[in-house]
């Protein structure tokens, strides 16, 4: 085991010194950089912009500024923004932070949701409910998240106005843009987080139904096999009780593949919620990624790419172990 | 190994003679499958695979509202009101809601042939939002068939007409779906963006499968240092994050002073723009296809009858061009179709953050719904800019529908 966690590891290295060097050649695909623009502005002397160049490394060759920036890399450094004259890391650390609280949120929810939706239509077979699940299943994989995201906002005000008529109660049910409330710096530490969470609930819920499709669906095919099967047969015949063999004897070897897949939702955790932040305006991954590519903050969409490339790296390699370690059919030598 | 150009006469020979001897086994194949259909029990595969299909109901609904939206698109020009980039300036129409059709004559509360009335927009004193009255001393009736000179338009970019499905005579306009900030006639928009929304995947799909064909298809075959290269540069594409790689690429590429675009002189007009669209689809989608070829083909090529062909003295390139490959055909084609889906959803979301074709001379829905998020909307005031995300919406689920229906009727575990 030890040994194939350490030969994988070392195959992951070539991988990634590959996906850097695409990333750096598609990041050099446009002539000029953000200097460029800055030469433009006429209270910006000419001198200030060779020394910017040369303090920056822009005037050496490509390879030559891989090379540095992959120097860098390797000693935990990102480089610096040029727009804001930062070192990367903390720009884009506190995106990468909201943008992780989003996906354990829909993660949370896609469990609680999908496991018993997967079991119940395995165990209703074309029952009413299972059509249901199904047809909802079709839905989720349909919609597009930015489409779903704007709808769910639409609701929400028209609620609005039908409380107010109604109730006299002007208020929207969740919030429709953003991360914090107006007041926020003044709340409590236990206000903060609610109110995040209730900035929260809208987007992570329109993430979760989107991986929801393909949970239930997967799920359910896997319980419909295993309950088909032999040793469920003997559970039955044993005088085992429908529950037990359901959750305890069935669901146990269908979840499995789920349990793995934890691994890969690690990348999902940082940049899984794409449009749906750019939609919500959710300070996340997705539009600091976009605003750096608008203004040619090169190392800014570099660093961005590097650390989400690791972590899908990190997580395929962490769901096959753990494939290993639950699935016990699974052997690697 | 022989050379695929100078064949060696001698394994044409051999070939021929296989084929020939294969010809009187499928004869009597055929005698055995008339009698056997006489009595009603054999079918070919193309039947058995076909007849599960029409049993999947949803499988044909999808197919059919697909073969619907692809003609609507086909016909855009004839279907829609208005051209493409048909507004008016002075007095502009931008967010129109929704024009009201009228059925019931007001003189008589009969029914009548259906009109409309002109609209007068004024502001709100207050609150200063757009109010929109309707003039009700004249009625316009709704004409079919009218023709626009002013608009002409062409189909599949060869017939020119300017005959329109229907229209109202001036000053009265008809927008079925409202306006956007332009005043630009949202039911036109969408029906001509879905030529570049429905057919961006149709298209992109073609450019993974060649890539994944050719690539997968050589992995598997020769295997060792070829193989392993090519697995790498897969690994390195799926390492990526595919919405980043997508938005890097489309974003750079786009831009008219990229070295590529030099290369080649492009000023990426909308067409341009378009074609970009497809292959950075196809490039960032290739690589899973090429894995599920490879993975056939490494299996495929050691089972008897790629074997066969071999000890026969085929060459490698036609083992694996008329022998392997078509043996992954039904797989591939499945795994295409529910591939369409994701390539639909890449080009919609790519637009929808303006990095698609441009608003100016192109349409897409998702450019379309990218008006809906503009700065300083509301969206509860303009429900109905919201209206294109419903054909991305369908378009998707027919695609799915078809594509689990043809799953499972290639799938012989499945049939019932």
């Amino acid at each position: 085991m030890l040994v194939y966690i350490v030969r994988r590891i070392f195959q992951l290295i070539p991988t990634f010194i590959g996906a850097t060097m695409l990333a750096f050649l598609i990041s050099q695909l446009v002539p000029g950089d953000f200097l460029t623009r800055k030469a433009l502005e006429p209270n910006v002397r000419p001198e200030t912009i060779e020394r910017m160049r040369a303090q920056f490394g822009l005037d050496q060759p490509m390879a030559v500024q891989y090379v540095r920036w992959m120097r860098n890399l390797v000693q935990g450094n990102l480089g610096q923004s040029f727009v804001s004259n930062q070192p990367v890391i903390n720009r884009i650390a506190r995106p990468m932070r909201n943008s992780m609280y989003l996906a354990l949120l829909s993660i949370f929810m896609l469990w609680a949701v999908a496991v018993p939706m997967g079991v119940y239509s395995a165990v209703r077979q074309y029952s009413l409910g299972d059509q249901v699940v199904s047809m909802l299943s079709y839905f989720g994989l349909a919609i597009p998240n930015f489409f779903f995201a704007q709808v769910l906002i639409l609701l929400i005000f028209v609620t609005r106005s039908f409380t107010k008529d109604a109730f006299d109660f002007n208020q929207l049910l969740f919030p429709v843009a953003g991360m914090t409330s107006g007041n926020h710096l003044n709340m409590s530490a236990w206000g903060k987080f609610w109110d995040i969470m209730w900035h929260m609930f809208i987007p992570s819920f329109v993430v979760a139904t989107a991986g929801m499709a393909g949970f239930t669906r997967v799920l359910r095919a896997q319980m419909v096999e295993y309950l088909g099967s032999d040793f469920i047969r003997t559970a039955k015949a044993k005088g085992l009780g429908q529950n037990t063999i359901t959750y305890k004897h069935a669901l146990r070897p269908a979840i499995i593949p789920f349990v793995a897949g934890i691994g890969g939702l690690l990348p999902d955790l940082v940049g899984g919620a794409g449009l749906v932040e750019v939609t919500m305006s959710w300070p996340g991954i997705t539009p600091t990624f976009l605003e750096a590519l608008n203004s040619q903050d090169i190392y800014i969409v570099l660093g961005l790419i590097v650390i989400t490339t690791l972590l899908l790296m990190v997580g395929n390699l962490l769901s096959d172990l753990l494939l290993a370690v639950v699935d016990p059919r699974i052997r690697y030598n | 190994m022989a050379d695929e150009f100078n064949r060696d006469p001698q394994e044409t020979q051999a070939e021929d003679f296989v084929a020939e001897a294969a010809s009187h086994v499928l004869e009597s194949d055929a005698q055995a499958a008339t009698i056997a259909a006489s009595m009603g029990t054999s079918k070919s595969q193309g039947r058995i695979i076909w007849e599960q299909f029409s049993r999947h109901k949803s499988a044909i609904v999808g197919g059919w509202f697909l073969i619907f939206m692809y003609l609507t698109a086909v016909f855009a020009g004839f279907l829609a009101p208005y051209g493409l980039n048909e507004y008016r300036r002075a007095p502009t129409a931008s967010f129109r809601p929704p024009t009201q059709v009228h059925w019931i004559d007001p003189d008589t509360g009969r029914l009548t042939r259906p009109f409309v009335y002109d609209v007068v927009e004024s502001r709100d004193p207050i609150t200063r939002q757009r109010v929109y009255d309707e003039d009700t001393s004249t009625k316009f009736p709704i004409k079919f068939f009218v023709r626009r000179p002013s608009q002409p338009y062409k189909i599949l970019g060869v017939f020119k007409s300017d005959l329109r499905l229907f229209g109202v005579d001036d000053p009265a306009r008809i927008f079925l779906w409202g306006t956007n900030n332009l005043g630009k006639d949202v039911f036109t928009r969408v029906l001509y963006g879905g030529q570049v929304s429905l057919t961006v995947g149709l298209l992109a799909v073609w450019v993974a499968l060649l890539l994944g064909l050719l690539l997968g298809g050589i992995a598997g075959f020769y295997g060792g240092f070829v193989d392993d290269l090519i697995m790498r540069l897969v690994e390195i594409f799926a390492a990526i994050p595919g919405l980043f790689l997508l938005i890097v690429l489309a974003s750079l590429l786009r831009d008219p002073r990229n070295p590529l675009a030099q290369a080649f002189g492009l000023q990426m007009t909308s067409s341009q723009t378009y074609i970009l669209i497809v292959f950075v689809l196809g490039l960032v989608g290739w690589g899973g296809l090429a894995r599920i070829i490879r993975g056939f083909i490494l299996s495929a090529r050691e089972l008897d009858y790629a074997q066969a062909a071999k000890a026969l003295g085929a060459s490698e390139a036609r083992v694996l061009w008329r022998h392997l490959l078509p043996s992954t055909a039904s797989y591939v084609i499945v795994s295409l179709t529910l591939s369409i889906p994701g390539y639909i959803l890449g080009e919609t979301s790519l637009s929808f953050l303006g990095l698609g074709p441009s608003e100016v001379d192109t349409s897409s829905w998702g450019l379309l719904l990218r008006d809906a998020t503009a700065r300083g909307i509301s969206i509860q005031f303009v429900p109905w800019l919201l209206i294109p995300g419903i054909p991305i919406f369908l378009a998707v689920l027919c695609w799915n529908l078809l594509g689990d229906g043809l799953r499972d009727a290639f799938d012989p575990r499945k049939r019932r």
